[in-house]
């Protein structure tokens, strides 16, 4: 049920030195969709959103929403949907928009003062055909995969293997002048001869595992060490590097 | 020529010959696997990418021959067939030297492409002699290759240019960007491998070399008196008298085309005793 809207920044195509007085960004956020089913919006309706609102009191909280009309194509009546806007309003939810419309129902909607949303997916969470009308089951915390990164095969110097949401594992050699870079840890079973950065979100208990160690850098949250000062009989061993006390600690294993 | 270029005919297979550091001896390896391909019977050509820094003529003897070039070829001024030229000594050897006047940026991906799918229907192998560097050049040299002769000698710098290359190989080439093509296949060949620099820690062994690359072993060519003479001569090494490296590329080639043959370090017994005579003469 997120509505991925984008507006796109225009690049820096004036001379820096001009000064406007505003910026324009990207904005991508999420937002809830109500999809009404096709019926009268009746007191049976407003009865079953009350009590989905009070199952879930906090979540709807100033929450953006967006109108799905997919399911009500004769929801087209401005003073209908301008009924269904002013009702959610005082229910304290935020309704801006309209999406999967009729050109009927766009003007509507702009009667009542909805912009249409034309791009935008559902986020995965399929509805059971047999929910009741005009009540989705508020977002629970979204169930998302792990983002973790497997590479098997040799990273070669000049590479940069980032794994942005998770851990980073490489099963073969990172080469000097490599670099691996993971939000938590970073496994490699290989020898180590490049830089990694574990935890590189600020995540104090990533680690770095390596089967063979002689990497250039070592670093976990920020705090790096180079191969400079490694203990030397570290070196060529299987290590775990992490953070202990504000401390990089460097543990053979095994 | 034919414009059906994409029938799954066995085409001729595109070999680039680079390394990223120079000096390293691509040109050398160019010529001599050119020349040995072409010796077995392979009709072969070797391409020269070093535009700017023409050198491959020269080495293949054939300089005063040059009237039109590869850049000419791709800006339409000459036809492909002008521009090669056959090599007195092999029937089955030809060069397509490049351009001394011009840069790198006159290699067009469209040109470049155009050119090797003619190629690919004339020739066994096209051979790719890639300038230094990973710019504009040696990515054009790579860019549409089947195969890589990643050439290395034993030492660190040259090691690790090699290795940023076989990373190159397999994220900018052509192979690499389609989805389910093989991957561009590389081996490494050591060059100017010297038995007694190794031994005396200037120069890092050969196992060292492959556990960074961890890339299949060409072959190994000994550092040699016969390489510097044979370019100075004009002639691919292994077309000279008999030494060391041309038997070394010899054998290489013979791997290249998938022959099991087992890897020998051979040295030119010349040499070592020149060497000793002037190491007793100092």
């Amino acid at each position: 049920m997120s509505v991925p809207h984008q507006d796109i920044a225009p690049r820096g195509d004036s001379p820096a030195a001009a000064i406007k007085p505003f910026q324009i960004r990207g904005r991508y956020f999420t937002a809830v969709a109500l999809r009404p089913e096709d019926g009268p919006l009746d007191k049976a309706f407003y009865a079953a959103l009350d009590a989905q609102l009070r199952w879930s009191p906090h979540f709807f909280d100033g929450a953006p929403l967006i109108l799905d009309l997919a399911q009500a194509p004769c929801l087209s009546r401005p003073a209908e949907l301008r009924a269904l806007t002013d009702s959610l309003r005082s229910r304290g939810l935020a309704v801006f928009g309209v999406q999967n419309a009729s050109p009927e129902q766009i003007s509507a909607a702009e009667d009542a003062g909805l912009i249409s949303i034309a791009s935008g997916k559902d986020a995965p969470l399929n509805m059971d055909s047999g929910t009741k009308p005009g009540t989705r089951r508020g977002l629970p915390k979204k169930l998302r995969p792990p983002e973790n990164r497997l590479i098997t095969q040799p990273v070669r110097s000049g590479q940069t293997v980032v794994a942005e949401g998770g851990d980073l594992v490489v099963v073969g050699p990172v080469s000097s002048g490599a670099e691996l870079i993971a939000r938590g840890s970073i496994h490699v079973y290989g020898r180590l001869r490049g830089r990694a950065m574990a935890g590189a979100e600020g995540d104090e208990s990533a680690r770095i595992f390596c089967r063979d160690l002689d990497a250039e850098l070592l670093a976990v949250a920020g705090l790096y060490r180079t191969s400079e000062n490694l203990e030397p009989d570290l070196l060529n061993r299987p290590v775990q590097v992490f953070l202990q006390d504000e401390r990089l600690c460097v543990e053979a294993l095994g | 020529m034919s414009k059906d270029l994409k029938l799954e005919e066995p085409l001729g297979r595109v070999i680039v010959v680079t390394s990223g550091k120079g000096g390293v001896g691509k040109t050398t390896t160019s010529a001599a696997v050119g020349a040995e391909l072409a010796r077995r019977g392979h009709k072969t050509v070797v391409i020269d990418f070093d535009v700017g820094l023409r050198n491959l003529d020269m080495i293949m003897g054939c300089e005063r021959r040059v009237v039109f070039d590869f850049i000419n070829v791709i800006q339409g001024d000459a036809k492909l067939k002008q521009a090669l030229i056959r090599d007195r000594r092999l029937e089955n050897l030809s060069v397509l030297p490049t351009s001394q006047t011009r840069d790198k940026d006159a290699l067009t991906k469209e040109g470049v492409e155009k050119v090797l799918d003619e190629l690919r229907q004339e020739f066994d192998y096209i051979i790719c002699d890639s300038p230094a560097g990973i710019e504009r050049g040696a990515q054009m040299a790579m860019h549409f290759a089947d195969e890589a002769i990643v050439v290395t000698n034993p030492e660190v710098s040259s090691v690790r240019d090699s290795d940023r290359v076989l990373g190159l190989l397999n994220s900018i080439t052509e192979r690499a960007s389609k989805t389910g093509a093989e991957p561009v296949k590389a081996q490494v060949l050591i060059t100017r491998h010297d038995k007694s620099r190794i031994d005396s820690g200037e120069m890092m062994p050969v196992e060292d070399v492959l556990e960074i690359l961890a890339v299949p072993l060409l072959g190994i060519i000994p550092e040699s008196t016969a390489v510097l003479r044979a370019s100075n001569l004009g002639v691919p090494v292994v077309m000279d008298e008999p030494s060391a490296a041309a038997t070394a590329y010899e054998d290489a080639v013979g791997r290249l085309i998938g022959e099991q043959i087992e890897m020998r370090i051979a040295a030119d017994p010349r040499r070592g005793l020149l060497q000793r005579l002037f190491r007793r003469a100092v």
